[in-house]
């Protein structure tokens, strides 16, 4: 998935400048609790000039920070391509249902989240997905470790977001919003299959995916 | 005729009540007392909700434990995350702002006595109203410490434990906005001669900074939970969206400035601990100034940053204010670092919860531009990697300041100082515990760990992760066992006369409340000893420079 790699290159950056910065404070203390314990203490109160290029330093950094992740976050939406496969996604207490608007066999999974039952919302590896997201009762929220995504799914109002999972493969998801007793409970599989796959299950021939 | 003698008057209206009784401290409008009592409730509250916390601990470190039914878990970790931020760290925030403010301006009393004192009688009778959520018949509330609707409505959590949960918060945030005027009123107005504006001690100004969010947002929770309360009365409330968002927008406008009032008075402890223990005066003192105000301001127009997954708020603008918090915040390191790098240190056992406050703190803050990042968020929020980052911040930060701060102060307020052995115990097994217990939650929020979860399965693989972060939390059990002896141990000794006093000013400390004797009398300055002249933000460091060129 797209999201994916914009999350991996933020991530990254930051994690590295944060790192960075950690370092060069860790080594100024390292520094001052080895060094300054027997000099004089200074009497200078300020240096107005260096805190002047500092905090403009700091400043341009935000702006870049801000400007550089909006940029990378707004590519991500505009590879939402012509018609995609519209999946509408419905959290209740304690658990999923998956829908499939356009499948001929009206296809719908669901479960109740106990022991090994979970809901698998099922994909076409390749294509672009739609989930229209939306809850029965309380807020949930849709999260999708693997993808590095969640949005919630609030009860009387629809949150949409597009997907593509680029290869085949089966991932955990889960409500990562507080959402009463089984809340620790309320897991899911997204599994992406062959597109003809796919099909044939949207036309309720083959039974499991 | 005869006219009674107004003694005899008296007598009717009851005995006068004892200074020393519990009713005395209870009643008194003596700032120092309505500050310890703030500060000591809040540190007894804080071993409570530090208890809850072992208790999440214990369930959490192996896979598909029982020690805790959900039920139970989900009620400790409201009250534990609630009791934290409103009951503890605020209110203990505020308590030092009442204690110290007029001591470090020269003045006599606090303005506004009554009020103040009124103040902690509503946080005292909040905390205890939302701990009897537990008698109720289903329990505490279990919603949360932001308890969105509709979850925390009448048809999801039908409880009185959630009535009794609303009904103490806002009490109990009633309580401390009064502080807040009470304190802020007082900087502005008691100021003695020579304090002006740009002579505070660093802590006025963070004092400044923090009751003006008090004051400015504060009053957007008890909105909040007044919508919760309509909301329980008229179940059809919550059936429009727009309430449900309406209610996160309105709790995350008090939500991220409580924030920084759990923030910059500890940060301001720190700050004063710093400068004392560098022997110098606090470097770049009016860029510090200056950038808390920024600060305070800007934290008005950050909260969305609480809800980029929830599709519905404008997260480039949030993302770009919340970033833009790094510049007064580095402002304020610079200040601090600054501080240090020209001092002379001595590692005394404040100041060694003072270094550990920076680069902990740090790891807060540098984790916070990554969650106020929408693309990183999107993962991260709801996970165990808020878990851990808003940990650090309260805990490894804040939590360290206020150690800082009662090793720093407690000479001052008892006439002795606390053991500093036990100290020393105390901060290592704190900071092992600390770094021990939360460093490994980000992992486990990055590799898919949800937060509030009461169990996790054994194929998830969060199990070693979890279980180092639980014996973690068994180093902090220990440090804090370590210091209620110390703190017990010492007020022990000073009560059977048999502790060494520490004199009035033990730390060649730069403030006005290091001028007078410890602890300092009922009008706060001996009335035959002139206050030392206010030259700078530094009073009696310059007097020492002086008293020294002089000699
Ligand atoms: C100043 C001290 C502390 C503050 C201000 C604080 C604050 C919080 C807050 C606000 C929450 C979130 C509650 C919620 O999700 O509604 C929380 C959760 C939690 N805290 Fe603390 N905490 C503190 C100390 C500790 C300590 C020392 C430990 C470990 C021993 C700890 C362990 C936990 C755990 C296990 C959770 C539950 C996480 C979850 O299930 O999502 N806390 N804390
Ligand atoms: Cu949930
Ligand atoms: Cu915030």
């Amino acid at each position: 998935m797209r999201q994916r790699h914009v999350f991996g290159t933020v991530f990254t950056l930051e994690s590295a400048v944060a790192g960075l910065v950690f370092l060069v404070v860790l080594g100024l203390l390292t520094w001052v609790v080895v060094e300054r314990r027997t000099q004089e203490a200074s009497d200078r109160t300020e240096r107005p000039r260096v805190e002047a290029f500092y905090v403009a330093a700091l400043a341009a950094f935000a702006v870049f920070l801000v400007a550089w992740t909006a940029w990378q976050n707004s590519r991500e939406p505009r590879t939402a391509v012509v018609r995609p496969l519209r999946v509408d996604v419905t959290g209740f207490q304690w658990c999923w249902t998956f829908a499939y608007p356009q499948s001929p066999a009206h296809r719908q999974v669901t479960g109740d989240c106990h022991g090994r039952s979970l809901p698998t919302l099922v994909v076409p590896a390749g294509r672009p997905v739609q989930l229209r997201l939306t809850s029965r009762d309380v807020i949930h929220s849709l999260w999708v470790p693997a993808l590095r995504y969640k949005m919630d799914a609030f009860p009387r109002h629809v949150n949409t977001f597009t997907l593509t999972l680029d290869h085949e493969g089966r991932w955990r998801g889960r409500c990562a919003e507080f959402c009463g007793q089984r809340h620790y409970a309320m897991d899911f599989w997204i599994k992406a299959v062959p597109p003809e796959r796919y099909d044939r299950w949207a036309h309720g021939a083959a039974a499991a995916v | 005729m005869t006219v009674a003698p107004p003694a005899a008057r008296r007598d009717g209206a009851g005995r006068p009540v004892p200074p020393g009784s519990w009713l005395g401290w209870v009643s008194s409008t003596d700032h120092k007392r309505i500050g310890l009592l703030t500060v000591g409730t809040s540190l007894v509250l804080l071993l409570v909700f530090g208890v809850f916390a072992l208790l999440m601990r214990t369930q959490l470190a192996r896979p598909d434990e029982t020690f805790l039914a959900a039920q139970a878990y989900d009620q400790l970790f409201t009250l534990h995350g609630s009791g934290m931020i409103y009951m503890v760290m605020t209110p203990f925030a505020l308590g030092m702002g009442v204690y110290l403010v007029p001591l470090q301006i020269g003045a006599p009393g606090i303005a506004l006595p009554r009020l103040t004192l009124l103040g902690y009688w509503l946080y005292a009778l909040g905390a205890l109203t939302m701990l009897a959520g537990f008698a109720a018949p289903a329990g505490a509330h279990a919603g949360g410490w932001f308890s969105y609707p509709p979850l925390a409505d009448s048809a999801y959590s039908p409880g009185a434990g959630t009535d009794l949960w609303i009904a103490g918060v806002f009490v109990a945030v009633t309580g401390t906005i009064l502080m807040g005027w009470a304190v802020l009123w007082t900087v502005l107005r008691r100021r003695t001669r020579g304090m002006t504006m740009l002579r505070l001690p660093v802590f006025c100004w963070a004092m400044i900074a923090t009751c003006l969010m008090v004051i400015g947002a504060f009053p957007a929770l008890l909105a909040a939970l007044t919508l919760l309360a309509v909301g329980r009365a008229d179940a059809s409330v919550f059936l429009h969206n727009t309430w449900n968002i309406g209610y996160q927008h309105i709790f995350w406008f008090y939500g991220h400035p409580v924030v920084y009032v759990m923030f910059f008075p500890y940060l301001a402890a720190v700050a004063e601990v710093l400068a004392v223990f560098s022997g110098r005066r606090f470097f770049g003192y009016r860029g510090t100034a200056l950038s808390l105000l920024v600060f305070a301001a800007l934290s008005m127009s950050v909260w969305g940053h609480h809800m980029f997954a929830t599709g519905q708020v404008a997260n480039d603008y949030y993302s770009l204010t919340s970033i833009a918090l790094l510049v007064p915040a580095g402002v304020e390191y610079f200040g601090m670092l600054g501080t240090l790098l020209g001092g002379r240190l001595r590692a005394t056992t404040p100041m060694l919860f003072a270094l550990a406050f920076l680069p902990q703190f740090l790891i807060g803050g540098l984790t916070g531009i990554m969650v106020g990042t929408p693309v990183i968020d999107y993962h991260v929020t709801d996970s165990y990697f808020v878990v851990a980052h808003l940990h650090y911040v309260l805990f490894a930060g804040s939590a360290f300041g206020l150690f800082a701060a009662v090793y720093f102060w407690f000479p001052k307020v008892t006439g002795t100082r606390l053991d500093d052995r036990m100290g020393r115990w105390h901060f290592w097994l704190l900071v092992i515990g600390t770094n021990l217990t939360f460093l490994p939650m980000f992992a486990l929020g990055y590799l898919g760990m949800p937060r509030r979860v009461s169990t996790y399965a054994p194929f998830d693989g969060f199990g070693a992760l979890n279980l180092l972060a639980t014996i973690g939390a068994g180093f902090l059990a220990a440090g804090m066992a370590v210091f209620v002896v110390n703190v017990l141990a010492t007020l022990r000794r000073c009560s059977l006369g048999r502790a060494r006093p520490a004199g009035d000013d033990p730390w060649q400390a730069h403030t006005l409340e290091w001028a007078t004797t410890s602890p300092p009398p009922r009008l706060n300055f001996p009335a035959d000893r002139p206050l030392p002249p206010v030259t700078s933000f530094a009073p009696l460091l310059d007097l020492r420079r002086r008293e020294r060129s002089g000699a």
